[in-house]
């Protein structure tokens, strides 16, 4: 490879030779020179002059030590990395002979043909300096890195023969100088001295030009390129310079360093042998500074830092005494003290490393090398990098990369274990901190945890979802690592066991109140749990409708309980595990008879028993056990979603920050309806009403719609977007209740937990708006409003503002309940209304005994059929029709409203008829209410009518909703009666 | 007809109740309502739903008075009207010896499934008739002793102790407990207590 290559390039320097020696024609001199072209002319004659010497130069060069250097052999490893750095060293030299040849062309052929057209821009050197600056530094830098690892001693002592013979040609290429240098030393003064007198010769041009030139343009393009060719002088200067002080080191230092540490561009930046600093750490006693490393240096021992990971900390706070002048030098895993006797000791370190650091950082060295010294040019603390952790602590072996600030991970990053844990996410001072996605491989199965979860100090703290590798999923809270607070731990449909929880946990054990479902055996076990276990008061429902309340202990049925079974028997006594009576226990069938006596059962028999049957109870009795309500006192409201809660309002305590949000609410996760919305966007405008979820707007918004008005739509709004906090309470809130109420949980007997529960979310959600308008105004400044809200209006707040808000939520479930609670009732009264549509108008008008005169007929004597079509038309029609809108909203206000409309409606129908403003006792409304429910034949009315009863504002009770609502009541009571159900008409 | 006005202490109503249609009990609470005794001029909910504040000693007590209807029926379901009530006006007619019969089937259903400490008045109406009188003053008067109910005659037509009928409940019924009922915001407006009154018959 090296022999073609170097015979390809003899074969063109050959040829070139040819060419150069074609004599050159003598310049033409004119003398009418003046002004600018006249200047022009001077210097392109100059410039082409000087040009053809150097051009020379370089092919004797060339010719005599440049292609006979790389005619070499080079067996060993080394010569052939030799061998490679002087290959590029002839690439760039010919680089600088083409660029310099081609352009001297160009211009000398313009100069024989149109001198006097010449002007600036034919002067190469001016309009390509940026060319010319590129091949000259390119060819000082493979130079130097050739010189660093002393490949000239060894050129020279390789060919030594070579030289001897040919000493006189060599020699001639020189300067004269008086004294007798090495062979090494002229072959690199040979190489490099030419160039660079070249760079001299363009800036004498320039700065003639420069003197004479006289626009501002123009002198400004001249000024420019001469300053370029300056700074170039004095890089190559510098270049020259470290890389002779570099050489040395290597030269001074012991092979087995100098084999794992010299590498052709590293270059000595500093040296604690020229500025002492003594080091804090170990027993390094030498400190040298590369462009890329710090090392420190005992004998042949050395320790490296790469600079991307040094932080230099000029005022370490300890160890600073007057004596010493300290820096503090910060590693990913290592700390420790430069001092030195001297102030400006301290002061170069501390200058040389940033300098260096932050050129490390820019991957690129200054132009020239210290170019920018001005102050102020401090290396950025935060750096994106690569390293592997070494020592003893959690993190060792794992590769972090990512960002890092004062020796510790800080930002965004990646931390890998060699056993496939890794980490991707945010990091704090060297820790786990944000939100992070973190995989942890399961050594027993073929798979991962998947933790998406928030940190705080490298644990993970607050909301997080994980994805265990048997595809179970946790979503909820964490502390310490572990599941702690709500959660919801599900388990796929296809796994052995199939199973839903939710609830609270501690310390990654089921405890508290929770959730049980389990898929298989289509149960729900609702109430306490303590170490994973059931324990405690709880509550099991039944696909089939039956449920049993009881006392667990380890998981295990204990003591009495009460089992109520799908056809509203009751037992209750002691229970087994099969839920089985056993022993002592009472026995209310549905038809009240109760049987009281002592309960044997036994595996594949019946249950048997030997007892009092009684088929007298009383009636009250009766009532009571009829549906009997479960779970009230053992899970008092206010005790069952604590763990929801708690972190809501530990936000708002924390004071609301953006940071925290995600780990005290949950993850930001878009609906898909918002994403639908997303993509809309990029068709049309941004809709004006869209609200914002970021925290800083809620709390704008809050504190802009005080008014409890405007609140209102605004919480309205807010529930659609997945990201308000209002919204993913309520979601939680309405997970937790479908968890509990939905499906098996749709039990008759948990009517009263539910509502209560839909009344207590309700207040406890308007206290968290309550808190969050606090934080909101005190951002403001101002102070939190003084005015003593008693509890009363408090709760109303809670009842006309928030209710008809959340309800929705809610209401598929808990009306579902009180249907089922109502289910006979209902089933009376449809059979009431049924047999109610097979009277007339006119009919059941009589029937009910409604007074004549208000009857929305007048002529009596019209024909039956005529009298049938206009009381059809305008026999209460629009109350009946009034009455029927009831179902169309969830809100308990506007219902009641309906009713009060309906009202209305009958008595400005009866008014019409009466033919004066009429007011109906109660004598005559309600037989016309009877009608009205009558005919609207609304569905499920008695769910309806208590649903709205038990979330009515209690401030209403008593008063005019609350007596419509009962006159409406009692006619759906009425309805029921057997004297409607079964009455035959005449 | 069974008339029954209930009356509400804040958070409990009063009740009105009479048996037979035409003893008036719609008018008695019109006149107390509006001191009309032409009840089609009324606010709220026709006749069947009224309010009126009343000034008693240091306290104001609104009375929000529930109608019931008084035919026969729907006897059944008055007891959906005085649940939670805190006073029951039971209404006969002075001329009827029937409405004071039914008036005690009432008072005997009260007792029996009507709220605990619910204030009982007897009002013998229409004593602007007394000329046809069928129930004497002492018959009214020893029936109510022995059910320890206020008890007086009155006449809606010529407004005659209407006003006294409802004095009479607004003292017996006992004053509020500011503190278990402080929730309801009343309270807070100048210390008034209200009082609720629902009315059946």
């Amino acid at each position: 490879m090296a022999n073609s290559n170097s015979s390809a390039l003899s074969r063109r320097s050959a040829c070139r030779h040819k060419r150069n020696s074609n004599p050159v024609k003598p310049l033409r001199r004119t003398m009418d020179v003046s002004g600018l072209k006249g200047v022009c002319q001077v210097a392109v004659r100059s410039l082409l002059s000087t040009e053809e010497t150097f051009l020379s130069a370089l092919a004797r060069i060339n010719d005599i030590v440049l292609q006979p250097l790389l005619r070499t052999d080079q067996d060993d490893q080394k010569g052939k990395e030799h061998m490679k750095s002087l290959l590029l060293l002839s690439d760039r030299y010919h680089a600088v002979w083409d660029r310099t040849e081609e352009n001297y062309k160009t211009l000398k052929r313009k100069y024989s043909t149109s001198e006097y057209s010449l002007t600036l821009h034919d002067i190469y050197i001016i309009l390509k300096k940026d060319l010319f600056l590129d091949v000259y530094t390119q060819y000082f830098t493979c130079f130097t890195n050739y010189v660093v690892i002393q490949g000239f001693d060894r050129a020279a002592k390789q060919m030594s023969g070579y030289w001897k013979t040919n000493k006189k040609m060599v020699k001639q290429l020189l300067a004269p100088s008086v004294s007798e240098p090495t062979t090494a030393i002229t072959l690199h003064t040979v190489l490099h001295e030419t160039i660079r007198n070249q760079i001299q010769q363009y800036a004498l041009i320039l700065t003639r030009l420069n003197e004479n030139a006289e626009e501002i343009d123009e002198k400004n393009l001249v000024s420019d390129a001469l300053n370029l060719y300056v700074k170039l002088q004095n890089f190559i200067g510098q270049s020259l310079d470290e890389a002779s002080l570099t050489k040395i080191l290597w030269g001074s230092l012991g092979s087995k360093l100098v084999s794992s540490l010299c590498v052709p561009e590293r270059r000595l930046q500093e040296d604690s042998k020229y500025v002492p600093v003594s080091i804090s750490t170990g027993k390094f006693e030498r400190v040298l500074l590369f462009d890329d490393l710090l090392i420190l240096l005992q004998g042949t021992d050395f320790r490296s830092f790469d600079l991307k990971l040094v932080w230099v900390d000029p005022a370490p706070t300890e160890n600073s005494t007057a004596a010493s002048h300290s820096l503090r030098i910060i590693t990913p895993e290592e700390e420790f003290l430069l001092s030195s006797k001297e102030p400006h000791h301290k002061a170069i370190w501390q200058w040389k490393l940033n300098q260096v650091i932050r050129q490390r950082l820019d991957g690129k060295r200054d132009f020239p090398l210290w170019g920018k010294s001005e102050e102020g040019l401090d290396p950025c603390a935060s750096r994106f990098s690569t390293y592997t952790f070494r020592s003893e602590c959690r993190f060792k072996n794992a590769v972090y990369e990512g960002d890092f600030s004062w020796g510790k991970p800080h930002g965004k990053g990646t931390l890998k274990w060699p056993d496939g844990h890794n980490y991707v996410g945010d990091f704090k001072e060297g820790l786990e901190d944000g939100f992070g996605i973190c995989l942890i491989p399961h050594s027993s199965e073929d798979g991962y945890d998947c933790y998406k979860c928030h940190w705080r100090e490298g644990k993970m703290q607050g909301y997080g979802i994980c994805e265990y590798s048997n595809e179970t999923v946790y979503k909820g809270y964490f502390k310490d690592n572990l599941r702690h607070g709500f959660g919801i731990q599900e388990s796929p449909i296809s796994s052995k066991h199939p199973f839903k929880y939710t609830g609270h946990w501690d310390r990654d054990k089921k405890m508290g109140y929770g959730i049980w479902d389990d898929i298989e055996s289509g149960q729900r076990y609702i109430g306490m749990w303590q170490n994973d276990q059931r324990h405690g008061a709880g509550v099991v429902v039944m696909q089939s409708g039956a449920c049993y309340q009881g006392t667990f202990l380890m998981d295990k049925i204990t003591g009495m309980g009460i089992l109520i079974s799908e056809d509203e028997s009751v037992f209750e006594g002691k229970f087994t595990e099969q839920l089985k009576l056993d022993g002592k226990g009472k026995l209310t069938f549905s038809d009240r008879f109760t049987l009281e006596g002592n309960f044997i059962s036994k595996a594949g028999k019946d249950l048997q028993t030997r007892g009092v049957l009684n088929a007298n109870s009383k009636e009250q009795d009766y009532d009571v056990t009829r549906k009997p309500q479960l779970g009230l006192t053992e899970f008092p409201v206010e005790k069952r979603w604590q763990g929801i809660y708690d972190p809501f309002f530990e936000f708002i305590s924390s004071g609301c920050r953006e940071e925290t949000e995600e780990s005290f609410l949950g993850i930001h996760v878009q609906s898909s309806k918002e994403l639908r919305k997303s993509q809309e966007y990029l068709f049309c405008q941004r809709d004006s009403e869209e609200i914002s979820g970021k925290i800083e707007d809620v709390l704008e918004a809050l504190y802009e719609y005080q008014d409890l008005k405007s609140l209102q739509c605004y919480l309205q709004k807010a529930l659609n977007s997945s990201q308000h906090p209002f919204a993913k309470l309520l979601k939680s809130l309405s997970t937790v209740f479908q968890a509990t109420y939905a499906g098996i949980g749709a039990n008759r007997h948990l009517l009263h937990m539910a509502q209560e529960e839909v009344k207590y979310h309700a207040w406890k959600t308007w206290e968290f708006y309550r808190n969050i308008t606090h934080v909101a105004t005190k951002q403001k400044g101002q102070l939190p409003d003084t005015e003593e809200d008693t509890e009363g209006s408090e709760k109303e707040n809670s009842y006309t503002l928030i209710l008809p808000v959340i309800l929705p939520r809610f209401h598929p479930e808990l009306f579902m309940l009180y249907m089922l609670y109502h289910e006979k009732e209902d089933a009376l009264y449809w059979q009431g209304i049924v047999h109610l549509g097979l009277f007339s108008d006119t009919k059941l008008l009589e029937f009910l005994e409604v007074q004549k005169n208000l009857w929305p007929l007048k002529d009596l004597r019209l024909t039956t059929n005529q009298r049938h079509s206009l009381v059809r038309e305008r026999c209460f029609l629009s109350a009946t029709e009034c009455l029927q809108k009831i179902i169309t909203t969830v809100d308990p206000r506007e219902k009641l409203g309906i009713l009060l409309k309906t009202h209305e409606e009958i008595e400005t129908t009866v008014s019409r008829v009466m033919e004066k403003e009429y007011k109906l006792p109660m004598d005559d409304l309600l037989p016309l209410l009877v009608y009205v429910v009558s005919r609207a034949r609304i569905q499920r009315l008695g769910a309806e009518i208590h649903l709205i009863r038990d979330l009515m504002d209690p401030k209403n009770e008593g008063g005019i909703y609350d007596f419509m609502l009962t006159a409406i009541e009692s006619c759906y009571e009425h309805i029921q009666k057997e004297e409607i159900r079964l009455y035959h008409f005449p | 007809m069974g008339n029954n006005l209930i009356g509400r202490h804040t958070e409990q109503h009063t009740q009105p109740s009479i048996q037979d249609t035409g003893v008036g009990k719609s008018s008695i609470v019109c006149r107390f309502v509006q001191d009309h005794f032409d009840h089609n001029i009324s606010p709220t909910i026709g006749a069947s739903f009224m309010t009126k504040t009343v000034p008693c000693g240091n306290e104001l007590h609104k009375f929000l008075i529930w109608d019931t209807a008084g035919q026969e029926r729907f006897h059944s379901l008055a007891p959906m009207y005085y649940r939670g009530s805190a006073a029951a006006v039971i209404v006969y007619d002075i001329t009827k010896q029937d409405s004071f019969h039914t008036l005690k089937k009432w008072v005997k259903e009260l007792k029996e499934h009507g709220p605990e400490n619910i204030v009982m008045a007897i009002a013998g109406n229409k004593c602007d008739l007394s000329d046809i009188r069928e129930v004497t003053v002492k018959d009214a008067r020893e029936y109510a002793e022995s059910i320890s109910a206020i008890v007086v005659e009155t006449s809606a037509k010529n407004a005659i102790n209407v006003e006294e009928l409802f004095q009479g409940i607004s003292r017996q019924i006992p004053p509020l407990n500011s503190h278990e009922n402080g929730n309801t915001g009343t309270i807070k407006l100048a210390k008034q207590t209200s009082q609720t009154s629902r009315r059946c018959c």
